[in-house]
């Protein structure tokens, strides 16, 4: 199982795209946090409240672990790189099980790197403008929070991407599904006079697992356990889907 | 060795495979021959477990495939030339498999050395020619040492010079007593380096023996010539045997070379010329299979 891992892993850092990810979490999460510290008055910035948002943009990595998921499988039926994949591990369970560990640890690094991002823009200018800093259990309470959700965007973009092979179909399925579907869905469901069943919608209950609360989102707990069994459905069809494929 | 029992295999409205059993046998090369869209490259992403066949069984070394352990370290392949990151160096896409395959990076550098492809190593294999690829895929599939080796159609996009390297690189794979299996729709390739042969068409099995019993078995007619042709005709005809004359005072006929030298001899008829008119694999393959591709 770790040779699998170690496979992934190098699999990541083997190709130029992954590049491009760092380089656009660095710029997001800096221009996120700059926006934070930039936008806030003297004495929002004392609170303990600034600095658990503060520490939120670290989530906005959430949406490339999503595309590393996503990725991380379909490249594999793009370019016929699974038939070499599935000759070194035939059980195909097993790849799945190391792509789900290699993309549970890149979304940790995906996630860290946000969270040095941000501490390299927030602190200098804080320290500047002379402000001061809380820190106290909620803080790292949120950002434990965010890291964990980061890691359920990268899980469920491996789920969707066993769902659907296609590296084109999936990323453009996805990023259609939350930013159009999931809203006309909002709408339908006001309709019907069933708003609350928004809430359960994948995407706004994995948003909501970032812990920021908000209109129309479930609270923490139940998020994360809507969040989880919607990656769990995924993936468990998207395995079976995969086993079953012939690759030819 | 490898042991494919019954398999059928349908895509859609194609029938790929109907039924196809045969063997291949320990320490042999064998060829395995069809014209394009026999149901080679099924059979073998069969064998490999990458297709799952709608009937039959497949298995290498006793098991299905996917029960092997370490299967890198017991069968390599050569599938397609493509199945490699366009974007990843080919010595990092070795690197990954022998990563995968639990093997030391030091192995990635030996069999790039063993098919001269160390100078492009770091070269993204987008820039690969489809020879170096072939080449690439060669190396992935020798990373493990592995008793036993699937080739579909490796020769593709070889040019003279790769072929015989080809053909001398199987040659050596065998003498170290390997298994190989080795998939072509070019038969001059396979009659110079396999031992047996294993001829589909259509998805099902036409022939499988060695190479020389094939071309025995398909030992056209015996040819002779004399000053004589006249006398020599009449008396092969008396022994009941079918004589075509070919012209130039040839002729042809359906005795062994010995039975007519013995009848010439007895008779005393003077002999210029007596052969054995034997086909080509590739006549024989072509007679076989009907002629005709399924595409």
């Amino acid at each position: 199982m770790s040779a699998l891992v170690r496979a992934e892993l190098l699999k990541v850092r083997t190709t130029r795209g992954r590049w491009a990810s760092l380089i656009v979490i660095v710029l997001i999460t800096a221009i996120a946090a700059a926006g934070q510290v930039g936008s806030a008055t003297d004495e929002e910035r004392g609170t303990v409240e600034f600095m658990a948002d503060l520490v939120g943009s670290v989530g906005l990595s959430g949406l490339l672990a999503l595309i590393l998921g996503i990725t991380i499988v379909t490249t594999e039926f793009r370019h016929g790189t699974v038939t070499p994949t599935f000759l070194a591990a035939p059980r195909r369970e097993l790849v799945i099980a190391g792509k789900s560990i290699a993309t549970t640890i890149v979304a940790l690094g995906f996630a860290l790197l946000s969270l040095l991002i941000v501490a390299a823009v927030a602190f200098p200018w804080l320290t500047i403008v002379d402000a001061s800093t809380e820190f106290d259990g909620e803080v790292a309470t949120r950002l434990a929070q965010q890291f964990l959700a980061v890691v359920l965007s990268g899980l469920m973009g491996v789920a969707i991407g066993l769902v659907v092979h296609n590296q084109v179909a999936a990323l453009v399925g996805t990023l259609v599904w939350i930013f159009v579907v999931e809203n006309l869905l909002w709408g339908l469901f006001a309709l019907l006079d069933i708003d609350r069943a928004v809430e359960y919608l994948p995407f706004r209950a994995l948003d909501a697992t970032g812990g920021g609360g908000g209109d129309q989102t479930l609270s923490y707990g139940p998020a994360l356990v809507v969040s989880i069994v919607w990656i769990a459905l995924l993936a468990t069809a998207g395995t079976i889907r995969t086993r079953r494929r012939d690759i030819t | 060795m490898i042991e494919v029992e019954g398999l059928s295999k349908r895509f859609g409205k194609t029938q790929a495979v109907a039924g196809l059993s045969f063997r291949v046998e320990p320490g042999t090369i064998t060829g395995f021959l069809g014209p394009n869209g026999a149901g080679k490259s099924t059979t073998l992403r069969s064998i490999l477990g990458l297709v799952h066949p709608d009937a039959g069984s497949t298995t290498v070394l006793g098991v299905p495939y996917r029960e092997l352990d370490r299967p890198l370290h017991r069968v390599g392949a050569v599938l397609e030339a493509s199945e490699v990151h366009p974007g990843r160096s080919g010595r990092n896409h070795l690197r990954v498999q022998a990563a995968a395959a639990g093997l030391p990076v030091s192995r990635v550098e030996e069999v790039l050395a063993l098919v001269e492809l160390s100078a492009a190593a770091k070269r993204r294999v987008k820039g690969y020619s489809l020879g170096m690829r072939q080449r690439l895929g060669l190396a992935t599939a020798l990373l493990g040492d592995p008793e036993v080796l699937v080739l579909d159609e490796p020769a593709n996009g070889l040019d003279p010079a790769g072929i015989r390297w080809l053909r001398d690189l199987l040659r050596s794979l065998a003498a170290e007593g390997r298994t190989i299996l080795v998939s072509s729709h070019v038969l001059s390739e396979v009659a110079q380096t396999a031992d047996r042969v294993v001829i589909i068409h259509r998805g099902a099995l036409i022939q499988q023996a060695s190479v020389a019993e094939v071309l025995a078995e398909a030992q056209g007619a015996t040819r002779v010539r004399s000053p004589d042709a006249q006398r020599l005709h009449e008396l092969l005809a008396a022994q009941g045997a079918t004589v075509t004359e070919v012209g130039d005072g040839a002729l042809a006929v359906d005795l062994a070379p010995e039975r007519v030298g013995e009848l010439a001899a007895a008779n005393g008829v003077v002999l210029h010329e007596l052969t054995v008119e034997s086909a080509t694999l590739e006549e024989v393959f072509l007679e076989l299979t009907g002629g005709g591709t399924t595409e």
